[in-house]
């Protein structure tokens, strides 16, 4: 199950974050993203590893942190992606298959005119769209 | 689990440092210093203490290029109970450090350090060092010997010499006894015990495996000893057959012990030299370390004890190992793990330590954000401890924390990345942001994450009992987030920065300033009577070109001087108090009082006056600070010093620019002076400052009243201006200048009072008169009732801003005033006092219309004609001194040869709720100006009785045009004019009509200029009617008959003697005549009486015509044309053909007969025969066929004699 799924600006600003629990944990997530940007910051400044894997936007597993595992996208506009979730054993092409969507998602969010770029994500139809995705996140796993 | 652990810290030998007896912290510290520069002894180096007193042990000893290590502990440590386990754990010396001046007596010195070296069983070599020993203790020192080291009082670097000496003795006592322990424990063997071995007693089957246990621990910790005796080769051989033994036995964890220990000889035997391969190594038997740990784990006793604090402590000792950028995913794994295992801690300073270790680690490994989350937890785990101590750390700790959460005070930046001269050149790059606060600015939206850690440090702080710190973080806190903070919690920050502050000393300054919000609202310019210029020495002008002229802003031509000074410099002067207008925004729910306010200049050059402001809840407010420039230079205004919340903080604008600029791209969560109501961004540049000597400053008063100068219409009046120089500089130099619209309506303006009063002293003060006339109100305001409401509109006159304004620029000496700093720079600048004169006209007398009157009295005829009179100036100033004031408005029109009035009479009315009186004068002026009298006939003026024209009235004012000279003076020459050109046609004739008008008009005008209608209202209200416009539209109507003579004069005398006829044969002596009304020839009744009429041709052609003569005895007023005239009597002599050659005249004489004494008039008229164009056009004909017919003027003739 993703818990948490946020969208963090090319410096690091953060652009939209949410978290699907019912728990009083946002903080804890919250941290869970910062800590996050270090990895991925690592992985970008890295470039030795990321030699075969130039174009490749998914950065795969973060890294695992007490009960969670992080996952992270980057655009080539420096935007990560960060997915939260509390399932051990997630099939890496379900992470892609969500990333993807994710990243459409974002980019009509984006598109909007209305829209200031490098603002935090307000519209309530991205929202909606994303927890779509994450539940058939869910979903899709199973199946 | 102890801090700061690596692979190699089992190779370190513990040293308890334990001052003894008072040693002063200071002191202590510095001993401590000298000691830790000799932490680690080359085993070369010892070989002089060393003393081989049986075989060593430690056979592979590297005397060359091994070393002993130190770790000093001050203060000492308790026994550990896994000593047996790990023997550098154990405090293996005891060094006791003794300042001799605060303890004299060494006996008991030497008595304190071995009660403290008691606590210290497992110590094997026990040291006192005294510092700086007195000669008696030196000498008594010298007796005591044993343990008790003296360093004589020496320079630093002997007394490190010293130091060493002894360490090194140190180090070869314990080698020594290493090897003593090491020989006693191979033959005897130990008991090694862990608090994880069980309590149980064996049973016989393990009796056997005990022994074999021991050996293994046995060996293990030779092991041990060798690698702290600096033998990693010896080490290894005991460590292997350790391992072998502990694998045999199961005891894993010594196991693990050991394969530990083989790791660190295998590192100490490498010198530290690392490859890939080695490498390889180290991870693989530490990964084996972990497992063995984690594999030694019994669940027996785990509630008790556990070996994962070991399992963690090999963790991070891999980890510390591997530490490296290129390994980071290793080492985050590790770490990771690390993390994981905290939870299964049962100590809490266990957990405390580990993760403060995987917080440096992270740190380490440049993962900041993760070091952070760790630092947070660390705090957590003080702040659990409830005491002052715990609080203290866990706010240091956060502290940490702040840079990676980009909270941090603007103390920690300040140190490094912004230097106090980037804030002094903070207005050079004005608009463009900083790279470093961009990223903040990004940064900064964290805010849940920020919140939180800020509260956080702002709870330890206030645990930890540091007011400032506290402040710090309320102040930060509520400065960055108080969009996102309820208003209760508003008020809890608020309370929480003045309770911090009531425990702070007044004054006290914070770096992270609270609020209020403060950006720079505008520089107001100078006022106007302060303006400064700049000065061009080498002009007599110097203030030109200095201001900008004309209605343009911008002009291309001043644009390239103009870059790097005229707008964005601005110039104060010292000792002259300036303004700045700043806008303060508190967008709190709370009333903010900002105790005190003022400008913060760090050249300091400049005072400021502090000023006190109460804002209140969500709002934003415009203040004035002002200040003195104390001193010549530049001056920067980085920002604001505010005192508020007890706590003086500086508060950039800069930062709040930044801010701004964050808001507007939606970066930062709001603009706090929108959200106060305020207006939009406004982007206030900070011009370049500098500081001026003093200059002058003139102060002006209008005299009169400062406030408008309310006249009519044409009114003239005097006002002073009283300039007053309030500067300490004196005025030297001023040119007095007008402008503006009206400028003309300023009469004089006393240039040689202010010139004459030169140097201008402060303090001292002159008055210049100016007189004022005041300008017609324009075309555009007719309503008549504008007079009336002049007072509503009054405002909108200052608003058109047609006063004409007074501009003085002055300056003072052109050298500058001794200061040797400023020689070099120009001059000192000038400046430029404005006073605008705010005048409001009013309207005043409205002007209707003009007419010109002329009337005609009718000559007496006389034995003569009339006496002539010479019309230059002297007979008009004798005539003056002479006749009367009625005689001499009447004159004799030479061609005429009657006596004309002429009257300018004007109409004007009174709209206004006033009563004015007009006085007309005409001004003599003397045509021909080379006369020597000529000064004072200018002077010369004539006042006629005043009429008085009440509120709303109109009246008529009659002006005599007596010196109407014009036509007799210039008739002839036109009549020339026009005759000479009359034959030769029309064409040329308009050309000479035009250039006749001109002269005519040249004529008109210098009379025109000369009669002056005055005014006067009230007592001291006076002006001069502007009517020459109306005048001269009065005259040109008439001007054909005012100027034009006509065609034939006539003329009567009587004739008592036929032979003496009058001398009229020069034209010219007719042409200058006036017939003097004073000949009066007494005509009998019952008589004849011969007389003769004299027609005189004006033009140049021969006139034919019919000449007839009338006398009438008329008892009406006109006596020649009107019809309505009654007529007693009269008789006409008519039919007398007669011709005229050009410009000549002839006599015609005839007689009468009166019957009845009486008044008579003699009136000749001709009928002109043929008459030519010039004629017609002169009688305004309308047809050619019309007969032209010219009459004279009447005669007046007085028959005396008894009816």
């Amino acid at each position: 199950m993703i818990v948490c799924v946020a969208v963090v600006g090319h410096q690091n600003n953060p652009l939209y974050i949410q978290s699907f629990t019912e728990a009083d944990d946002a903080l804890k997530l919250h941290h869970i993203v910062h800590c996050s940007l270090d990895v991925v910051d690592e992985r970008v400044n890295n470039p030795k590893k990321s030699g075969p894997t130039l174009n490749e936007t998914f950065l795969g597993l973060l890294y695992p942190t007490e009960n969670y595992k992080v996952y992270g996208y980057l655009t080539n506009t420096k935007v990560k992606f960060i997915l939260v979730t509390t399932d051990l054993d997630v099939r890496d092409a379900d992470v892609r298959n969500f990333f993807r969507r994710f990243h459409a998602a974002y980019v009509d969010a984006v598109s909007n005119p209305f829209h200031v770029p490098g603002k935090k994500i307000t519209s309530r139809t991205f929202a909606e769209r994303v927890s779509t995705i994450v539940k058939s996140f869910g979903l899709s796993s199973a199946g | 689990m102890e801090p700061d652990v690596s692979i190699e810290t089992s190779s370190v030998i513990r040293i308890a440092v334990l001052p003894i007896g008072t040693v002063p912290p200071g002191l202590l510290r510095e001993y401590q210093t000298m000691l830790l520069r000799q932490q680690t002894i080359p085993q070369s180096a010892i070989s002089s203490f060393y003393t081989e007193h049986q075989k060593s042990p430690f056979a592979h000893q590297p005397w060359d290029t091994g070393s002993l290590r130190f770790k000093f502990i001050l203060g000492g440590a308790p026994p550990s109970p896994w000593e047996d386990f790990q023997s550098n754990r154990k405090i293996l010396a005891v060094i006791g450090i003794c300042h001799c001046p605060s303890s004299p007596d060494l006996d008991s010195v030497i008595d304190q350090f071995n009660s403290a070296c008691k606590s210290y069983a497992s110590a094997l070599v026990h040291r006192c060092f005294a510092f700086c020993p007195g000669d008696s203790q030196l000498e008594d020192g010298s007796k005591k010997g044993g343990n008790l080291k003296l360093f004589p009082p020496a320079d630093t670097q002997t007394q490190e010499m010293h130091l060493q000496t002894m360490m090194q003795d140190v180090a070869a006592s314990l080698l020594m006894e290493f090897e003593k322990w090491v020989l006693k424990a191979e033959s005897a063997g130990t008991i090694l015990k862990t608090p994880l071995d069980s309590q149980a007693s064996l049973n016989s089957e393990e009796v056997l495996k005990a022994k074999k246990r021991r050996l293994a621990r046995s060996q293990k910790t030779i092991g041990d000893y060798c690698l702290l005796a600096g033998s990693p080769v010896d080490a290894s051989a005991h460590y292997s057959t350790s391992q072998e033994l502990a694998r045999l036995t199961g005891d894993y964890f010594w196991y693990a012990g050991a394969l530990e220990g083989g790791v660190c000889a295998l590192l100490l035997d490498r010198m530290g030299q690392t490859d890939l391969a080695m490498e390889e190594e180290v991870r693989y038997r530490y990964n084996s370390v972990i497992v063995h740990y984690r594999k030694s784990f019994i669940q027996d006793n785990a509630q008790r004890v556990s070996p994962l604090s070991f399992e963690l402590e090999a963790t991070l000792k891999l980890a510390r190992f591997l530490c490296r950028r290129e390994l980071a995913k290793e080492v985050v794994e590790l770490l990771t793990s690390a993390a994981d295992g905290a939870k299964s801690l049962i100590d809490a300073s266990d957990r405390l330590i580990l993760f403060v270790e995987i917080a440096r680690l992270y740190g380490t490994i440049g993962y900041q954000r993760k070091a952070a989350f760790f630092s947070r937890q660390i705090a957590q785990l003080y702040l659990q401890q409830e005491n002052r101590l715990a609080a203290i750390s866990a706010m240091q700790v956060l502290a940490m924390t702040t840079k990676a959460y980009r909270v941090q005070s603007r103390t920690s930046t300040s140190e490094h990345s912004l230097p106090n001269k980037q804030i002094g050149s903070s207005h050079v790059d004005g608009g463009k942001m900083h790279h470093h606060s961009v990223v903040s600015l990004f940064e900064s939206q964290w805010s849940t994450l920020q919140m939180v850690v800020l509260r956080e440090i702002l709870l330890s702080a206030v645990r930890a009992g540091d007011p400032l710190a506290a402040w710090s973080a309320a102040a930060r806190l509520l400065r960055s987030y108080y969009p996102l903070i309820t208003p209760a919690g508003q008020n809890g920050l608020a309370s929480a920065l003045s309770n911090s502050a009531d425990r702070l000393p007044s004054g006290t300054r914070c770096a992270d300033p609270a609020l209020p919000f403060i950006r720079l609202y505008s520089f107001p310019l100078h006022p106007s009577q302060m303006d400064i210029v700049k000065r061009n020495p080498e002009r007599e002008d110097w203030w030109a070109g200095s201001a900008p002229s004309g209605p343009f802003i911008y002009t291309p031509f001043s644009k390239g001087e103009s870059n790097d000074s005229s707008k964005q410099d601005l110039i104060w002067v010292v000792g002259e108090p300036i303004q700045v207008l700043v806008e303060l925004a508190n967008p709190c729910g709370f009333d903010l009082r900002v105790d005190s306010i003022y400008l913060s200049v760090h050249s300091g050059n400049f005072d400021a006056f502090p000023v006190s402001v109460n804002l209140p809840t969500n709002s934003s407010k415009v203040i004035t600070l002002s200040g003195i420039p104390t001193s010549v230079g530049p001056v920067t205004i980085p920002g604001c010093m505010v005192h508020c919340f007890g706590v003086v903080t500086e508060h950039l604008f800069k930062d709040v620019d930044n801010l701004l600029l964050g808001a507007a791209q939606g970066l930062v969560l709001s603009d706090p002076f929108r959200c106060c109501g305020s207006a939009k961004l406004r982007n206030v540049s900070f011009p370049n400052i500098s500081v001026v000597p003093p200059l002058p400053l003139l102060v002006p008063h209008v005299g009169g009243g400062d406030g408008a100068i309310i006249l009519y219409e044409g009114e003239i009046r005097d006002l002073w201006i009283n300039l007053a120089n309030a500067g300490t500089v004196p005025v030297e130099q001023v040119h007095i200048s007008l402008s503006g619209k009206n400028q003309d309506c300023v009469i004089s303006v006393a240039h040689e009072t202010l010139k004459a009063a030169l140097p201008l002293k402060p303090g001292s003060e002159v008055t210049i008169p100016v007189t004022l006339k005041a300008w017609q109100l324009g075309l555009a305001d007719p309503d008549p009732a504008a007079g009336k409401s002049a007072f509503g509109s009054m405002m909108r006159h200052f608003k058109d801003g047609s006063s004409p304004t007074v501009v003085i620029h002055y300056a003072g000496s052109l050298s500058s005033s001794g200061d040797p700093s400023t020689v070099g720079s120009s001059v000192p600048p000038g400046r430029r006092l404005v006073v605008p004169l705010q005048i409001c006209v009013l309207q005043g007398l409205s002007f209707v219309k003009a007419r010109l009157l002329s009337m005609e009295i009718p000559a007496h005829v006389g034995e003569n004609l009339p006496k002539p009179v010479h019309v230059d100036s002297q007979s008009t100033e004798r005539a003056i001194g002479s006749e009367s004031k009625l005689d001499r408005l009447v004159k004799i029109d030479p061609f005429r040869g009657s006596w004309g009035l002429r009257f300018l009479e004007l109409e004007l009315s009174n709209p206004t709720d006033v009563v004015f009186d007009i006085s007309v004068s005409v001004q003599l002026e003397n045509p021909s100006n080379v006369d020597n009298d000529s000064a004072d006939q200018d002077a010369v003026e004539y006042g006629y009785p005043k009429t008085r024209i009440d509120r709303d009235c109109s009246a008529r004012v009659l002006i005599p045009l007596e010196h109407f000279k014009l036509p007799i003076l210039d008739g002839s020459f036109f009549m020339k004019d026009i005759q000479a050109d009359g034959p030769t046609g029309s064409r040329n004739s308009s050309f000479s009509e035009k250039n006749a008008k001109a002269e005519l008009n040249a004529s008109i005008k210098n009379l025109i200029s000369r009669i002056k209608v005055r005014w006067q209202s009230g007592r001291n209200s006076s002006g001069e009617l502007n009517i020459k416009d109306a005048i001269q539209a009065a005259l040109q109507a008439s001007v054909m008959d005012v100027l034009l003579p006509d065609p034939l004069t006539f003329g009567f005398r009587l004739v008592r003697n036929a032979l003496e006829p009058a001398k009229l044969d020069s034209p010219n002596e007719l042409n200058s005549s006036v017939q003097s009304s004073a000949s009066k020839g007494p005509v009998l009744a019952h008589d004849m009486t011969p007389m003769e009429v004299l027609v005189r041709n004006n033009t140049k052609d021969l006139i034919k015509m019919s000449l007839s003569i009338t006398c009438r005895d008329v008892a009406g007023e006109n006596c020649v044309e009107g019809a309505k005239a009654t007529v007693l009597w009269a008789g006409i002599l008519s039919g007398i053909t007669i011709e005229i050659p050009p410009l000549q005249e002839i006599k015609h004489s005839f007689s009468l007969y009166f019957l009845v004494p009486g008044e008579y008039t003699l009136v000749a008229a001709a009928l002109i025969d043929d008459a030519n164009d010039i004629l017609r056009a002169r009688a305004r004909t309308h047809s050619p066929d019309e007969p032209i017919f010219c009459c004279g003027p009447p005669y007046n003739v007085r028959v005396i004699g008894t009816a």
